[in-house]
């Protein structure tokens, strides 16, 4: 039987926008097709992972308090993981997650938190800590040369700057920046970004682009992967993107 | 002279208002507040005034204490309906005073919310503070809920009156340490009930010590990050607890405390952490007991707080439920429940609700506990569908309706008893939904 390795960062720390989700959709849509899911928890006080034996990595947003706790814990595995990026692992990163991989993180007190620089890009919060991208958000992805619709709802004060290559254009909502039209970070096996939701929970197509990358990588071959129910999916996606991209 | 004529006006408002049939709701406090912030300093009160707040379960509390003081045969001023912003405050307070100011009770009891606390009570001197937890609650219009916790505490520095605390949620006892002279700080704490684990079920908050960082280490919890807890490094947690409960019989809907057994309408865990609260707060005023356990005995509200219903002849339980831990108390109480039954989830995405309604992936629903049928309703029905699809709950099983009156109407095709849980906005639509069909 197929198996997938999943690695879940801090899930008792990044864990506050319901981004746990994720998690749960993956594994909902690998054990429908009779493939194990096999899910590790990393967090502080852990054995130390090897990320480079591991088919994706996981990471979500979580309190600012408690983000700086972990940001001091994260920079130990920097060499590992980016040997892991280089070796083709799927990272999915979202919201804090996503900050942490970039260069650094300046606070509104001016305050610097270093990433683990794994990308180019940085994060500066605005000045007023009031004002945040906040709301729902419909960006358009190219998955594997198809475009693709990917619903969610960001809440970040922090704007990122330097993205190289987006993992969507903006339709509605902010983005990376205060009316942005560009959002998050993707390459082959990365995809960054603010959309909370869960991500995958409105996003069956994201979901499948996922676990067929980690299956084609893991066992070298080209998967066709067996369709799955998505009626409530469906229904969801046209409710919305009718009442977001339509006004109605 | 001003505040006179603000109060003289307000006065004639409500007047009016009521002429038209109308409630008022925060209208009144409203355009006082505006025309003078300073208007609470206005009020000429000699009586105790007692707030409550939490994230949930401040109009339970507030209205239960209330109802203990009443059936002592006191005179108690309360905003009952909920307005727990400082313009619901004013708005009660404008409606009970005499023209000069004056208002005459023997208690005035709030629930605030927890973010207004500060503002409320800068200018009315507060006697007595019950806090009951602090869970995160519409993260989007809402903020962290350190920010929160942050601005209490900030408050509570120069704060010297009497402050009830939780001492079972991390969030809350941290307060006691806010004002070092203050030593009329009261704990209050749940012995481990039946469903009480030793990991943590449901998603928490306050996993770290607020003094060391440290990572707290819990003898159990009852529910969501609410139980015994300990810093293992400071020690933060070991309080001298002035009210506990003890063999808590929840079938059975009793508790005691201090010897003294006492009976109530509801059952579930969470509903006894409020009550003990009650207690704590009342027998600072020298309630005899005996009263106390007679009020509590008889305490319900009818507003779709745990409400029980029949309709014609099928047993319904609604319960409000607007954030993770509210939803997660609900169906704690469900699956504690061996019936077979069905569950209606109502979700809207309103202003009030808050847009993001990426918190009911917070929700415990593994395990299911004898339920046949789902319906979802609300604005997010979809969502909901595929929340509880995708924690393995059989998706031929689940029926969403975007449209209210549908889906209370397939609920009801069946004879099976009914739980429904729905979040802010949806609440009272729901109830009027559900009860237009007793005959």
């Amino acid at each position: 039987m197929k198996e997938l390795k999943i690695l879940y960062l801090y899930p008792d720390i990044l864990e506050l926008y319901g981004d746990y989700g994720n998690i749960q959709v993956l594994k909902y849509r690998l054990e429908k097709r009779g493939i194990t899911a096999i899910i590790d928890r990393y967090s502080i006080g852990n054995n130390p992972p090897d990320f480079n034996s591991y088919d994706l990595v996981f990471a979500g947003g979580g309190a600012d308090q408690e983000q700086g706790i972990l940001a001091d814990d994260l920079v130990k595995y920097k060499d590992n993981i980016k040997e892991a990026i280089n070796n083709g692992v799927f990272f999915l990163l979202i919201c804090g997650a996503y900050q942490l991989f970039g260069k650094y993180y300046k606070s509104a007190d001016g305050d610097i938190v270093p990433g683990l620089e794994v990308f180019d890009y940085y994060t500066e919060a605005i000045n007023d800590r009031k004002k945040r991208c906040i709301g729902n958000i419909v960006i358009e992805a190219n998955l594997n040369g198809k475009r693709t619709k990917v619903i969610g709802f960001e809440n970040h004060g922090g704007q990122t700057f330097d993205i190289s290559n987006p993992f969507g254009k903006v339709l509605f909502g902010n983005g990376n920046k205060f009316g942005d039209t560009e959002e998050g970070y993707f390459q082959n096996n990365v995809i960054a970004t603010y959309l909370h939701g869960p991500l995958l929970s409105k996003n069956p197509e994201l979901a499948d682009y996922i676990i067929k990358h980690c299956l084609d990588r893991k066992y070298n071959e080209d998967i066709a992967l067996e369709s799955l129910d998505d009626s409530f999916e469906e229904l969801c996606r046209n409710q919305l993107f009718d009442r977001f991209l339509n006004n109605n | 002279m001003k505040n006179f004529f603000i109060v003289l006006i307000m006065k004639l408002l409500n007047i009016a208002l009521k002429i038209a049939g109308k409630q008022g709701g925060n209208f009144l406090g409203k355009i006082a507040f505006d025309w003078n912030p300073e208007i609470f300093k206005y009020f000429k009160i000699d009586c105790p005034i007692i707030a409550v707040t939490a994230t949930n379960g401040k109009t339970m509390t507030n209205n239960a204490i209330g109802y203990v003081f009443e059936t002592a045969g006191k005179k108690v001023i309360s905003n009952k309906e909920g307005n727990n912003m400082e313009t619901g405050i004013l708005s009660t307070l404008l409606k009970h005073c005499s023209l000069t100011g004056k208002i005459k009770a023997d208690y005035l009891v709030f629930e605030v919310d927890e973010g207004y606390v500060p503002v409320v009570f800068k200018d009315l001197k507060l006697d007595t503070l019950v806090v009951l937890d602090f869970f995160r609650d519409q993260l989007d219009r809402n903020g962290e809920v350190e920010t929160l916790i942050l601005k209490i505490n900030e408050f509570l520095k120069t704060y010297t009156g009497n402050l009830v605390l939780n001492s079972d949620d991390p969030n809350v006892s941290r307060l006691g340490k806010a004002n070092p002279d203050n030593e009329n700080v009261y704990y209050f704490s749940v012995e481990p009930y039946k469903y009480a684990t030793k990991e943590m079920k449901e998603a928490g908050e306050g996993k770290f010590c607020p003094f060391c960082n440290t990572r707290l280490e819990y003898k159990y919890y009852q529910y969501s990050h609410i139980g015994k807890f300990e810093c293992p490094n400071c020690h933060y947690g070991d309080n001298k607890i002035y009210k506990l409960a003890q063999n808590v019989d929840l079938k059975n809907r009793s508790f005691e405390v201090d010897g003294i057994t006492y009976k109530t309408k509801f059952n579930s865990i969470y509903n006894i952490y409020n009550f003990v609260a009650v207690i704590s707060c009342v027998s600072l005023y020298n309630i005899d007991t005996k009263i106390v356990q007679n009020a509590l005995s008889k305490f319900v509200l009818n507003n779709g707080r745990l409400e029980e219903i029949d309709i014609n002849g099928i047993p319904t339980i609604i319960n409000l439920a607007k954030n993770p831990t509210g939803s997660n108390v609900s169906l704690r109480i469900l699956n504690e429940d061996d019936d077979e039954k069905e569950l209606l989830f109502v979700l809207n995405d309103n202003l009030a609700d808050g847009h993001d309604v990426s918190w009911i992936w917070d929700i415990d629903f593994s395990n299911l506990n004898n339920v046949s049928r789902v319906v979802t309703s609300g604005t997010r029905a979809y969502d909901m569908a595929i929340r509880i699809k995708t924690s393995g709950f059989d998706a031929n099983k689940i029926e969403p309706y975007l449209n209210l009156h549908e889906a209370v109407n397939s609920l009801y095709k069946t004879n099976v008893k009914k739980y429904v849980i729905a979040n802010y906005t949806s609440l009272q639509p729901t109830r009027t939904e559900i009860l237009k069909l007793k005959r």
